[in-house]
């Protein structure tokens, strides 16, 4: 022989042997097979032993040497099939129950996903920068009237002093809030001017942040003071191109300030999951200049972030932190921390120096909502597979009768709900694709649906917990029976049975009172805050920004102004009135405590901005023109007088000092809501001045606002050519407060619907099913004399009490709820009886509704149909 | 007269194993079906045969030892019980007695 070492069967073939061959038979054959081969391959080639074993092996394949695969499997592998088997029968032959569950547990994970969607991305924001670990934002805690305040606004100068030394921060960069600005900035070149948003950012900024540079290198954009990076959109704005941009020269103006700049950088557009929203980038040396005198450790005029050094202990950091600026300037009360920069999304409510939520609050609160609208579904399910257990008893009973164990019973109906659930989450997507455009809308997101590993990882784990979830209960306790006893035909009403159903139902039925509460009190609530009386007029007033001529002369064109026609008042401001925008902690007073910092709203007001904002003067004048010199007198709100003491009778005519000039208080104006509702009302100063005032307010008279907005923008284009009028309603601005609250009163509304109509789909099924199967009964009680109404009061019943003890859990607990709520609210409604009342009655009306429907059918039903199938 | 009718190449198949006596295994008696009758026989057919042989107890089998050969994996090897015996004997009487019945002049007749 030979020596035919290397060659061997043909591997493949071999393997399918082994897979498919007896046991055995297979050492026996798998010799003589490579016997055969062998010998074949002695007599002629390679390629025909290899053709003869195939040939060999496939002609093996005869029934008496196949593996018996299903004796070799376990009971359970044929139980799988048949688990899917009989469920489809069951699908097919209880349809009603079967599109009852789909359809509620199909809308229950589709509220599920779309919640996830949308919590994922709130978890996601601003943790795409590389260095995130690192990455941290410095706030200052300062200490006010015993409390802590915490701010955002840092001193200037902080990053420098950090970074050289604190051994622990690798990079600080200095930072401004772009809202500072508001719409004072804009971009210019010979041909364009274009308002942007625009910010004064340390030269490191791009080594911090991974905001992606299309153009230029991040080490050195904003080395050079005479440099900008711009956006791609406001690159193709000027230049069409992105890439014609770098080396152009543009100019910026901010108010009365101005200077050209070189494009050293475009960056793409910022990503939707980043909490900064800015166009172009200045470095922060000409905010510096800017700002001049101002750069000491008493002005707050910068964000600060720092990047740390791996593995640094947040927590003792910030302990050695906090006296930081007290060591540098004597008598600072601000003591400094650090916290992730990712976390100011949703954590950034503090309350006397304490972390107290933020955002997180409406994360959690989605989350629970979905679990809730989850629950129900599942509720549904359990409630409805309970109540058919007695129309599946026999088959329970056969089953076991003939050998099925527990554990396959269990296995079966938990199968069959896991399949439901599956066949739940397909329509759930075609739901969540159907609806995502709508639901980007309304919460202004872009989320997509995609199919990553984690996605589809959690939302299989989802239904997989639903379909065991939901099917936990029917398993256990169908396939408790014994099968004697059921044959026999006992057991066909159970206690626990029936009050397990309806504890489910009472508990959905509470939770739906507690969302109709909810959504009521959160409806009202809004509605409260936008419309309630705030101590002046919002309507029919505009802000514009100061800019072009009217920096330089606001005279000229506050007098132009007031003659356009149905111009009732025109004056300019450094403040917006509907936001807070700056403070001073300046204003000292005889008999003031020399320990306690007061915060004052610092208002600076031109003449007629009192008047413009419809502020009530309690006691005194305003700024006016007869008096020529108004630049020391000052108003206070009433707060404010209350606050130091004084009176609003003998407030008036006293002289205090502010930033240590002498001042004289000339007027007291009537407490105002600054701010949206949420907050109290604080101490206001008016100042009189003329330096820093970018915004302009107009009052229009009221029922011309159409004619005197034209005569506005043609008298605009004539005085100020260049320049776009563009304006906001100061109404508008103020309704924008509520952006947050409105969506979540409009997303609950939605869930609350959906949580409402699953219940009642399962109410719909349930009422159904007892009316089926009291059907013989209704049948012999009509033909006893029993009327179609006593049929219905019988039938209904139940489910009143039901519904009744729900309303007697529900409305405590959404008492305490929506009590919570408000809270948050410094002006809120009062919680109405007709509140509670409303939500009782609507979810009384709507399960009378839903099991009403069923009910009047049967009862009209004629007894003798009922009675004949025996 | 046996309750079994044996099939051709159960047959064949018995009368192999009978003639390699001590060493019937499954290569040895396609190779000495072969020879012999010069006819092709894939194993996976053989096995078949082999098996239902077993199965009427005309046949028993053993594993033999493991040698170098086929890759260290044991032959089975056939042996005809008295059963098989039996049947072999009984067939070839049935045969033998059909031709015996066969009036001469019909197969000699040219």
């Amino acid at each position: 022989m030979k020596d035919f070492q290397n060659i061997n069967p043909p591997r493949l073939a071999v393997w399918i042997l082994r897979k498919l061959l007896r046991n055995d038979l297979l050492e026996e054959v798998e010799g003589d097979l490579e016997e055969k081969f062998f010998s074949v391959l002695s007599k002629s080639n390679k390629r025909k032993a290899k053709l003869n074993y195939w040939k060999q092996v496939l002609l093996y394949m005869r029934p008496f040497a196949i593996k018996k695969t299903k004796s070799n499997y376990s009971k359970y592998s044929i139980m799988f099939i048949y688990t899917i088997k009989l469920a489809f029968r069951n699908f097919l032959k209880h349809k009603s129950s079967f599109l009852i569950n789909l359809g509620g547990l199909s809308t229950g994970l589709a509220c599920v996903i779309m919640i996830y969607l949308w919590v994922n991305d709130e978890l996601q924001m601003d943790k795409f920068h590389k260095l995130d670990k690192q990455l941290h934002q410095v706030l200052l805690n300062h200490e006010e009237s015993g409390k802590l305040n915490t701010q955002p606004s840092t001193q200037g100068i902080l990053a420098d002093a950090l970074e050289s030394e604190v051994p622990e921060v690798l990079m600080a960069v200095e930072d401004t809030d772009p809202t500072w600005f508001g719409d004072n900035f804009s971009l210019e070149n010979d041909k364009k001017n274009i308002k942007a948003i625009g910010k004064f950012s340390g030269d490191q900024y791009f080594e911090m942040f991974s905001f992606e540079l299309l153009h230029g290198d991040a080490s050195i954009v904003l080395d050079d003071k005479k440099s900008v990076v711009i956006s791609e959109s406001l690159a193709r704005k000027f230049y069409q191109n992105p890439e014609y941009a770098i080396g152009e020269t543009l100019t910026w103006n901010l108010l009365q300030f101005n200077d050209k700049v070189k494009v050293t950088g475009v960056f793409k557009d910022l990503p939707n999951n980043s909490s900064e929203s800015f166009d172009f980038i200045i470095p922060f040396q000409n905010f510096k200049d800017l700002v001049g005198d101002g750069m000491n450790w008493g002005n707050y005029n910068a964000m600060t972030y720092a990047t740390l050094r791996e593995g640094t202990d947040l927590a003792s950091l910030n302990e050695r932190l906090g006296p930081f600026v007290k060591k540098k300037a004597e008598g600072s009360n601000v003591n400094v921390f650090m916290r992730p920069y990712s976390d100011q999304h949703l954590y950034n409510k503090y309350e006397n120096g304490k972390l107290v939520g933020g955002r997180i609050f409406y994360v959690r609160l989605f989350s629970l909502i979905a679990l809730f609208i989850l629950g129900i579904a599942c509720i549904n399910f359990m409630n409805l597979s309970t109540a058919k257990a007695s129309r599946r008893l026999k088959e329970v009973g056969v089953k076991k009768a003939i050998g099925a164990d527990r554990k396959l019973l269990i296995f079966q109906y938990l199968g069959e709900s896991i399949m439901l659930s599956l066949i739940a989450l397909v329509v759930a997507l075609l739901i969540v694709i159907l609806l995502l455009p709508q639901f980007n809308v309304i919460t202004g997101k872009y989320l997509t649906l995609s199919f990553d590993p984690i996605a589809l990882l959690i939302m299989f784990g989802i239904t997989l917990i639903t379909g065991l979830l939901s099917g936990s209960y029917p398993a256990l306790y169908l396939s408790s029976f014994q099968p004697t006893e059921i044959l026999r035909g006992k057991l066909q009403s159970k206690f626990g049975e029936l009050w397990i159903r309806r504890g489910l139902v009472v508990f959905q039925f509470s939770l739906s009172v507690i969302l109709i509460v909810s959504v009521l009190v959160v409806h009202r609530q809004i509605e409260f805050a936008q419309t309630t009386p705030l101590g002046y007029e919002r309507d029919n007033v505009i802000l514009f920004p100061k800019e072009g001529k009217a920096n330089d002369n606001l005279d000229l064109m506050l007098s132009e102004l007031r003659n356009i026609p149905g111009v009732a008042y025109a004056s300019a401001s450094n403040h917006k009135v509907v936001q807070k925008s700056g403070f001073t902690t300046g204003v000292e007073w005889e008999g003031k405590n020399p320990e306690v910092e007061t915060r004052f709203e610092n208002v600076a007001s031109y003449y007629d901005f009192i008047e413009a904002m419809g502020f009530e003067i309690v006691n005194g004048r305003s700024f006016s023109r007869e008096f020529n010199n108004e630049g020391n007198s000052v108003l206070f709100n009433e707060t404010a007088i209350a606050e130091m003491g004084f009176t609003n009778e003998n407030a008036v005519g006293r002289t205090i000092k502010v930033w240590g000039n002498d001042v004289t208080i000339i007027g007291v104006v009537k407490d105002f809501q600054m701010q949206s509702v949420h907050d109290k009302v604080s101490p206001v100063l008016f100042r009189f001045d003329p330096t820093f005032l970018p915004n302009m307010v107009v009052k229009m008279q009221e029922g011309q606002e159409k004619e005197t907005l034209a005569r506005l923008n043609k008298f605009y284009e004539d005085f100020n050519p260049g320049y776009a009028f563009q304006f906001e309603f100061m109404d508008v601005e103020y309704q924008s407060l509520y952006q947050a609250e409105e969506k979540v009163a409009y997303l609950s509304k939605y869930f609350a619907i959906l949580a409402i109509l699953i219940s009642c789909l399962g109410l719909f099924g349930l009422t159904s099913f007892t009316a089926e199967r009291r059907s013989k009964e209704i049948g012999i009680r009509k033909i006893l004399g029993s009327g179609n109404w006593r049929i219905l009061v019988l039938l209904s019943t139940d489910f009143t009490k039901m519904v009744v003890s729900a309303i007697v859990i529900g409305l405590p607990i959404s008492y305490f709820l929506v009590r919570q709520w408000l809270d948050e609210f410094a002006l809120r409604i009062e919680l109405q009886f007709w509140f509670f009342a409303v939500a009782g009655i609507a979810a009384l009306a709507i399960a009378w509704l839903t099991v009403g429907i069923q009910t009047v059918k049967v009862s009209k039903i004629n007894p003798v149909d009922q009675l004949r199938n025996e | 007269m046996g309750k079994y009718h044996l099939g051709e190449f159960e047959e064949i198949v018995l009368l192999t194993v009978a003639i390699l006596q001590e060493d019937a295994y499954g290569i040895a008696i396609i190779d000495e079906i072969e020879k012999r009758l010069k006819r092709k026989v894939s194993i996976g057919s053989l096995q078949t045969v082999l098996r239902r042989l077993e199965g009427k107890d005309m046949l028993s089998s053993q594993l033999g030892e493991a040698t170098k050969v086929r890759g260290g994996k044991r032959k089975r090897f056939f042996k005809l019980t008295s059963t098989g015996k039996k049947v072999l004997e009984d067939t070839k009487e049935q045969r033998l007695g059909l031709w015996d019945a066969i009036p001469s002049f019909v197969i000699n007749d040219p």
